[in-house]
């Protein structure tokens, strides 16, 4: 009988099973109510982004690994322990579960991760680079804005610890997330940073063994770096962030083509920051480009100057174009031109234009920067960022592209006596090629900044840099990608394809083109690669520019740019939080 | 005869002779006229002493105000409210700074109430005194605007004692106002009230029941209430008018519900009407200030909330909370969360109208003011076409226009 009752039992009733997910394939939860969808693994910060929710954090990089340790994404989330909370940089989403993230439990965690990491922080926004861009100042706004509790003083640390070349770092203002010491794992692949002490002792540090901090990705630690502790020794002090201004533009160094910020103020650019391109560079950029910025600034050619040694003189623009013209015209179809791969596809195209059609030249000569280092994550040995650009445009121009060692052999030999050169740059000693350029009965050369070459030119046509006009480069993987003029053309400069259409029209050519967007538009269609670019749409100017906020008090209260644009642009400057 | 340019020095028989006027004259009073106390050119057609037609034409003292508000921070555009009625800053200062508040949701502590009644009625004070005393000047009564114009004096000594500046005072801030009376200055602003009542006891003496003033008044810049209605008339020249409307009794705001006043209305609309209600007025003011000097407790002048108020200098100078705060207060400006807000106080010459929108950022995104002064401007041809040229000028004084709120 009672054999017959236990088998008749029915089963202890088990958990019950899973509800089937509501979308099959991704996982389903709510964030303060509003339904989410996202793929399973998603982390909860960045999940919730989609529906406009925005959860604080410092330590956490979506291209980092997942540290948790400022704890300031804590939410609370149905899943969780009773009366705990999780960190949401770390947890994966989980289907049915509802977080919450504006309760009071959550507010109280934010205020006290704030109130301690502002408990020892030294008072130095007045003097700090980071003030304008700074996530203690945005979050203390939000998330705290109490007064401190703090008797007595602050711990004291080393507030100015040389790292090495590029970095230095102020140990009272970090707050310890460790992206610094991620970056330098995982990315630039030189483990040379990291946490050393315990409590109020803990720094952030270079590891004892390395001695100093080497690697040409450590530019990338001052811009990851959530507060002022990490510090460019090249920018700090130059500037206040809010009165610099941004363009959308890429990075010349290489022929990686690094996205980046041109960060300027007048016409003078005060830093390259890199810009998200996931495609190329993802967040970072080398050392090495970052620095680029400086030829943008220094030795510039800023008017054109004519003759050479003891005759050389500065002229007017439209007396350089009569000059070279008048000089030019005797020796048309003798005329050489020389094109270096660090202009842009526009200016390339307008050369290649003045070449074939008014100097009657059937090829052309490829000068560039001389190869350099290459490394294993970013920079390329090639120093020129167009050289593709270069080649599919003379492809398409029907021009064959000679070599450089082409043409010095043909100036030795003397059978090139005159010679055009767009852009200064060559991939030879300069004092050699200037040797070799003296013996010509003619050289002009358009070039942005003055050298030993520009010194042997009979004429030095002062030419606009990348960031004083739109524009194209196609980098080494075959990607296109458009910048934009921060600022007009410094002192008397116009750019490398005016000066062709100058030329050209002096010659007798017309070459119909009022602008970079004029010859792009006239000439990219026979450009196979180029013609479906989207060049108008591409790398637009009010992109918003991570981590600054428009301030209100500088430049008379004005958005960034307008003067140099001319464009006010008063609407539409969202400022979302940055990575 | 001598014709083109040439000049003949032989006179012509006409020259001799006056001639009677066949067409209208067109006489400009203004841009810059003594009886025109804003920067404002009135073109009047004239058949014979009788107004034909008159155009106010304005603009001379436009300065972009909307727009320059929209590029600084809610807290920069303090400055420009004071230009805008400049007799009165105080009431537009007050009248930006609720708007601004009631946008975020804010309540200012009970005292900002009563200093901001204060100084409002102080400034209401020092606008009627003006409007009567020069009426009286230009109607050739010049003892009469001494006597209010040594009034205004001392109410604008007491205001520079507050606020530090006699005219621009860009008193208050967001959440209440920046400086708490100063020691010892309550005893001096009840005496100086005193002397301002027997002053305006004068004016009123003087003027009230005078002969010539009474004549060239009564009866003179008549407007129906239907008329002023139709204008959109507030204030003084509205309650001349018969209609009994005053915000700070209809809509009460800062300290008006706990004060006993009463709002005096006339009957005929016309230049005596508007003259003697403000006299009247003057003397609600003078109770009302009293009566808050009388109620007020000590306590905080501003709500003690870093998102919104600077914080005190020792905590920015000494901690890092203080000066993040400032910075961002000072560099972003204050964030009024988005949404949009018509507020509206009664300055001394009507409805001071503010439609805000805020976009979230520290900026406004559109500052509109609805200053009274416009639409009572263009009331003014109504009561004056088909009237005497002379009837003009006290009528144009009783409207008390002000370029800077008109024109703005």
């Amino acid at each position: 009988m009672s054999d017959e009752k236990k088998a008749e039992a029915p089963k202890p009733a088990g958990p019950p099973p899973p509800a089937p997910p509501k979308n099959p394939g991704m996982v389903t939860f709510t964030v303060d109510g509003k339904e989410v969808i996202a793929k399973p693994g998603t982390n909860m910060v960045e999940a919730v982004k989609q529906v406009g929710v925005e959860i604080p954090y410092y330590c956490y990089h979506p291209r980092l690994t997942i540290a948790a340790n400022c704890r300031m994404c804590l939410v609370e989330s149905s899943a969780a322990p009773p009366g705990k909370l999780v960190p949401a940089c770390q947890t994966a989403i989980g289907e049915g579960v509802a977080i919450k993230t504006t309760t009071q439990k959550v507010k109280d965690s934010q205020r006290s991760v704030m109130e301690f990491l502002l408990l020892n922080h030294p008072v130095d926004c007045s003097i700090c680079d980071q003030a304008g861009e700074c996530k203690l100042q945005d979050y203390y706004m939000r998330y705290d804005f109490k007064p401190s509790k703090l008797e007595g003083g602050k711990v004291l640390r080393n507030k100015r610890k040389v790292l090495g070349d590029t970095v230095v770092l102020d140990q009272e203002r970090c707050v310890l997330c460790t992206r610094c010491v991620r970056f330098m794992d995982e990315v630039a692949k030189a483990p040379q940073l990291g946490v050393f002490g315990r409590g109020s002792h803990e720094v952030v540090d270079v590891a004892p063994h390395v001695g100093k901090l080497d690697s040409n990705y450590s530019g990338n630690i001052v811009d990851i770096c959530p507060v002022g502790a990490l510090l460019n020794r090249d920018f700090r002090f130059r500037a206040r962030a809010w009165f610099l201004s941004a363009a959308p533009s890429v990075c010349t160094g290489c022929s990686r083509g690094c996205s980046t910020f041109t960060d300027f103020m007048g016409q003078d650019v005060y830093r390259f920051r890199p810009r998200e391109n996931e495609a190329i560079n993802k967040s970072w950029m080398c050392d090495q480009g970052r620095i680029s910025y400086k030829q943008l600034n220094q030795n510039r050619v800023l008017t054109s100057i004519l003759g050479r040694g003891a005759d050389a003189k500065d002229a007017l623009t439209a007396e350089a174009v009569k000059y070279a013209g008048m000089k030019m015209k005797p020796l048309v179809g003798g005329v050489a031109f020389m094109a270096s791969p660090v202009a842009s596809n526009e200016d390339l195209m307008a050369g290649f234009a003045f070449a074939r059609d008014v100097l009657k030249a059937k090829e052309v000569y490829v000068s560039g920067r001389p190869q350099g280092e290459a490394d294993f994550f970013l920079m390329q040995a090639d120093k020129n960022p167009n050289r593709k650009g270069l080649e599919w445009i003379a492809k398409a121009a029907g021009l064959t592209l000679r070599t450089f060692t082409d043409l010095t052999t043909a100036m030795d030999a003397g059978t090139i006596k005159a010679l055009y050169a767009m852009g200064a740059e060559v991939p030879e000693a300069e004092e050699v090629f200037a040797k070799r350029a003296e013996k010509l009965e003619l050289f002009v050369v358009s070039a942005t900044n003055t050298s030993k070459v520009t010194a042997a030119a009979h004429a030095v046509l002062a030419a606009a840099s990348h960031a004083e006009d739109e524009g194209t480069f196609t980098q080494e993987a075959g990607i296109t990608q458009r910048f934009r003029r921060a600022f007009p053309p410094k002192g008397a400069s116009q750019p490398h394809w005016k000066w062709a259409v100058d030329l050209a029209l002096e010659l007798g050519t017309e070459i119909k083109a009022m602008s970079s967007r004029d010859i792009f538009r006239s000439m990219a269609p026979s450009v196979p690669e180029l013609k479906d670019f989207a060049w108008d749409k591409l790398a637009p100017m009010n992109q918003t520019r991570p981590g600054i906020a428009t301030m209100a008090a500088g430049a008379d209260g004005r958005p960034p740019g307008w003067r140099e644009q001319g464009v006010p642009s008063m609407r539409g400057l969202n400022i979302p939080q940055g990575t | 005869m001598a014709s083109g340019d040439e000049y003949d020095p032989t006179p012509s028989e006409d020259e001799l002779e006056a001639h009677l006027q066949t067409r209208n004259m067109v006489v400009n009073l203004g841009p810059s006229h003594p009886a025109t106390h804003g920067t404002v050119r009135l073109r009047i057609e004239l058949d014979g002493e009788t107004i034909v037609s008159m155009d106010p034409e304005i603009g001379f003292l436009h300065r972009g105000f909307q727009k320059s508000c929209e590029n600084v921070t809610w807290t920069q555009v303090l400055p420009y409210t004071d230009r805008l009625d400049y007799v009165a800053a105080l009431a537009n200062n007050f009248g930006y700074l609720t708007a601004v508040e009631t946008l975020m949701g804010v309540e200012i502590p009970e005292r900002a109430n009563y200093i901001r009644v204060i100084g409002a009625e102080l400034h209401r004070l020092a606008s009627h005194l003006t409007t009567a005393g020069a009426l009286g000047l230009e109607l050739g009564g010049f003892t009469a605007f001494l006597y209010a114009l040594e009034a205004r004096d001392l109410l604008t000594d007491r205001v520079t004692e507050l606020t530090g500046a006699r005219l621009t005072t860009s008193f208050g801030r967001i959440g209440g106002v920046n400086r708490d009376l100063p020691p010892g200055w309550v005893e001096k602003l009840i005496k100086t009230l005193d002397k301002v009542e027997a002053h305006a006891q004068e004016v009123d003496a003087l003027l009230t029941r005078n002969r010539i003033f009474t004549d060239r008044t009564r009866g003179t810049g008549v407007l129906t209430q239907a008329d002023a209605l139709d204008f959109g008339f507030t204030g003084p020249c509205l309650r001349a008018c018969g209609v009994d409307y005053d915000i700070r009794k209809a809509k009460p705001y800062w300290a008006y519900s706990k004060l006993k006043f009463n709002v005096p209305v006339g009957h005929n609309g016309d230049n005596f009407d508007r003259y003697y209600l403000r006299i009247l007025e003057i003397k609600e003011s003078l109770s009302m200030i009293r009566q808050c000097l009388a109620q007020m407790q000590p306590g905080p002048i501003m709500i003690d909330d870093w998102r919104i108020t600077l914080p005190p200098k020792e905590q920015v100078y000494s901690t890092i909370e203080g000066v993040i705060a400032h910075f961002k207060l000072v560099m972003e400006g204050v964030p009024v969360p988005p949404g949009e807000v018509y507020h509206s106080t009664e300055s001394p010459n009507g409805e001071l109208g503010w439609y805000l929108r805020s976009d979230g950022s520290g900026r406004p995104y559109k500052c509109h003011v609805r200053a009274p002064g416009f639409q009572i401007l263009s009331g003014l041809k109504r009561m004056t076409e088909g009237k005497m040229l002379a009837d003009l000028i006290p009528t144009f004084d009783t409207i008390n226009m002000i370029g800077g709120e008109v024109e703005q």
